[in-house]
């Protein structure tokens, strides 16, 4: 029974990478489309400015979803041996968490950074790249967290428990 | 390849030419005007703010004409209008144009106008809809609504709340009566008009002499005076609100018609637009010409490369006098880039940051090189830089006339196209998997393009290296020009002090890494440097480590603070540590493209291998590929800004040059073409 509780870990923690990293992305763009909606109404013409800082904090949900998608592969969930120890799927849920949880808080962070953005390519159109770094700079700390979760996903499956 | 030096032009003539120098200058377009004080020699300056008004109103009524034509007669216009550019005006079409403004002011006018009537006239449908609505429980009335009685009996139009039978009220007013002194002679005939659950619509009629008894008693009831008045009978009301309604419509469809009949404008409002911002940016150059009696003065930078020909063609055709001198030290000129086809591209990303400050070189090349690289890798991607290669270049050589900001960014992005096929072919990216996965699904054996060098999604830990040995020559490149840029300024110590002690300690430190067995195990390399090696590193980055500790904080003549920078100096390692770090995103985002391009086949391979299968495959590998293309150009383009300004910049770069603006014609819709004089 314990032996077979592995892949439900593993499940887990994909699941959890995919559910927390697509709320915060979520979350994210729904707040940054709010603001650029409203500067759309004033200046129709901003719409692919803002746009494209409205999908900044997009990201991290993919991210999720690649996690999720990594494990399940490894796990043998879409297709394969779906049989693994304990131990690895506790490592696969571990391995999970690092995306799940910077990418739920960054997004909605950088979305913070992203509805300040808008508002300031509302008043200075021209300012656009400076407002863009603002929020990617939120964003690193989403990727240093994919960088994590994949190099020990990538890692666990070479680990012979 | 470098900031374009300027100089610097001081124009004197005569008033008489004043106006026709002025058009020559903005037709031209070479000359950025500057402020000029004269006026210690007897020059004045003309205030034309109220011209500008003037104009701007009338560039903002053909603006609002224009809107309104588009409004009910929109205009037709291809998905690819923004890749169009502005059409040519040629001199006949110009002045033709000029010959028929009073004519499209007028058509302006008029289109204001009726879009004011139609307003107007939906402001009156509207009112005439409500009062319809509120004579509607009135419309079984025979008589008017404000009818008062004849000449022996008092009539009382109104309303009690709620609905009420006959009954009810009859009974009610019986109670109220009861209290009279002679109830006989109070006697009143009620009738229904309508009843809905809010109100009861009566009409009451009794003797003249009895009215005022009445109606105390009726109002005691809750009677109340209908809120609409109608001087005719209601249902005749109703007939003629909506005969009038009817009127407005066919007016509003007239108005439309009329409307429409002035498409014929529409491209003359766009140049009556063009027209006076034009006019605006004369005159707010006027503001800033010199101006005596007879003489006028205008100065202002010019391009090196443009000085000599202005100069001789000003000379040419008018009588003045064109004074052209070096730019002096005091001065700040405004800033042209100039470079070779490759990089200019990415001048509009350098100047999304800043353009270059005063002394400052222009990084473009540097950056561009590297953002290329860059940007490629993160996408890389052979199938998707194709794509991007073939829908820049069609776009490139199908509209011609772009505008050249569009056409900078389109050629970047060819460029990009380029680098990304490049790495894609190298990591062996087409369409992520693509080729694997078909050949599988629909062939039943597996045919893979191996990468060029290796897969990143097999070996990340060799591209994370690799990432950061790009990092590292990125960082190292920005502090190149950081120690060019001094040398150039003549300031050799400070080459060494900032530049030269920190290529020490970070080379000398990834060096001695290189030489530990430690790290290279953990890093997969295949190569470990000798001992002597790492020793000599590790004594080259101590003396960088010393120097900057000796000498950061050399601005400080107190040798305790001097030290104390110094050390806090050194620790800023760590950002350098930090920055290298930051390049990991080459391989996050890389593996981003690979992965979820992955994704997307998978899905669209789970439905077997059919017709059925290979349409619905068709559609999943369209979808998800076009928003993979979307999501990773968009992060491959962000973060590549951010590698470029945060990390590569951070070294060398502060930016904070005024773009050169010149004198000339900015319009939105048409280029006017110069005339042959």
């Amino acid at each position: 029974m314990m032996e077979s509780l592995g892949i439900v870990f593993a499940l887990a923690g994909a699941a959890l990478a995919a559910l927390m990293a697509g709320i915060g992305s979520a979350i994210g763009v729904g707040m940054a489309g709010e603001a650029a909606a409203g500067v759309v109404t004033e200046d129709p013409q901003k719409f692919g400015k803002v746009l494209i800082l409205q999908l900044l904090p997009g990201t991290q949900g993919i991210y999720g979803l690649l996690i999720a998608f990594m494990t399940l592969t490894q796990i043998g969930i879409l297709g394969g041996d779906a049989n693994i120890s304990l131990a690895k799927g506790l490592l696969y849920f571990a391995a999970c968490l690092p995306m799940a949880f910077v990418g739920l808080w960054s997004a909605k962070r950088q979305a913070r950074a992203a509805v300040s953005g808008i508002q300031l390519v509302a008043k200075r159109p021209d300012q656009m790249g400076k407002s863009m770094i603002f929020a990617a700079m939120v964003e690193t700390y989403a990727i240093l967290a994919l960088l994590v979760s994949i190099l020990s996903i990538f890692g666990i499956a070479g680990l012979n428990i | 390849m470098a900031v374009v030096p300027m100089k610097r032009v001081t124009i004197y003539g005569p008033q008489k030419q004043r106006k026709a120098v002025l058009e020559a200058l903005q037709r031209r377009s070479v000359l950025d005007v500057q402020e000029l004080d004269l006026q210690p020699y007897g020059f004045e300056k003309l205030e034309t703010s109220a011209q500008r008004a003037t104009f701007a109103k009338a560039a903002n009524s053909a603006q609002t004409a224009l809107g309104i034509l588009n409004q009910y007669q929109p205009e037709q216009t291809t998905l690819f209008a923004a890749l169009e550019g502005r059409k040519t005006v040629s001199v006949q079409d110009y002045d033709a144009f000029i010959g028929r403004a009073d004519k499209i002011s007028a058509a302006a006018a008029r289109l204001t106008a009726l879009s004011k009537e139609i307003a107007e006239l939906n402001a009156e449908i509207v009112r005439r809809e409500t009062q319809i609505q509120m004579l509607k429980p009135w419309l079984a009335l025979d008589v008017p609504l404000g009818f008062a009685g004849t000449r022996r009996t008092a009539a009382f139009t109104g309303t009690f709340p709620e609905g009420r039978t006959l009954e009810e009220i009859l009974e009610e007013y019986q109670q109220q009566l009861a209290q009279a002194a002679e109830p006989e002679q109070y006697a009143a005939d009620f009738h229904i008009i309508s009843t809905s659950p809010e109100q009861t619509c009566v009409f009451v009629l009794c003797l003249r002499g009895a009215a005022e008894k009445v109606e105390t008693i009726l109002r005691s009831m809750g009677f109340a005076r209908p809120t609409v008045s109608s001087a005719s009978i209601p249902a005749e009301r109703v007939k003629r609100h909506e005969t009038k309604i009817h009127v407005a419509r066919t007016r509003i469809g007239e108005i439309e018609a009329e409307i429409a009949g002035f498409a014929w404008a529409r491209d003359d409002l766009k140049l009556m637009m063009d027209y006076y911002s034009m006019r605006i940016e004369k005159y707010e150059v006027l503001e800033k010409v010199n101006q005596q009696r007879h003489v006028f003065s205008v100065s202002g930078y010019v391009p090196q490369p443009e000085a000599a020909a202005l100069e001789t063609e000003l000379a040419a055709r008018f009588p003045v006098a064109v004074e052209s001198e070096e730019v002096s030290e005091e001065e700040t000129p405004p800033v042209l880039l100039k470079n070779n086809a490759l990089s200019a591209p990415v001048e509009s990303v350098l100047e999304t940051y800043s353009l270059p400050g005063k002394g400052e070189i222009d990084p473009t090349t540097m950056m561009a090189a590297f953002y290329y690289v860059l940007f490629g890798m993160m996408l890389s991607d052979a199938a998707y830089g194709v794509l991007m290669m073939l829908a820049c270049g069609i776009a490139l050589l199908k509209f011609r006339n772009m505008e050249s900001g569009m056409k900078k960014t389109l050629q970047m992005f060819f460029y990009c196209g380029i680098s990304t096929t490049f790495w894609g072919v190298m990591f062996g990216g087409y369409f992520g998997d693509a080729v694997t996965v078909i050949s599988e699904t629909f062939f039943g054996k597996t045919v893979t393009i191996p990468p060029l060098w290796f897969a990143p999604v097999d070996d990340p830990m060799r591209m994370l290296i690799f990432s950061f040995a790009i990092g590292i020559v990125h960082i190292f490149a920005g502090l190149g020009i950081k120690l060019y840029q001094n040398i150039k300024a003549g300031d050799w110590r400070s080459g060494i002090y900032d530049t030269v002690f920190w290529y020490l300690l970070v080379g000398g430190g990834v060096v001695y890494l290189l030489s530990m067995q430690m790290f290279v195990d953990m890093a997969g390399l295949r190569f470990i440097l000798p001992p002597t090696a790492g020793t000599a590193a590790a004594a080259l980055a101590g003396v960088g480590a010393l120097g900057i500790i000796l000498f950061g904080g050399r601005s400080s003549k107190n040798p305790a603070k001097r030290l104390a920078k110094g050390l806090y100096e050194l620790y800023g390692v760590t950002s350098y540590l930090s920055d290298i770090l930051s390049y990991s995103r080459l391989l996050a985002l890389g593996l981003a493209t690979g992965v979820i391009a992955s994704v997307f086949n998978k899905m669209g391979s789970m439905f077997g291998s059919g017709i059925l299968g290979f349409i619905l495959f068709l559609v999943v590998f369209i979808i998800g590929h076009t928003l993979n293309i979307g999501i990773n150009l968009l992060g491959a383009y962000v973060h590549t800004n951010r590698l470029q300004f945060v990390e590569f910049f951070g070294k060398f770069y502060d930016g904070g040059g005024e773009k050169y603006a010149p004198y000339g014609m900015h319009t939105k819709y048409y280029k006017i073409e110069e005339k042959n004089v």
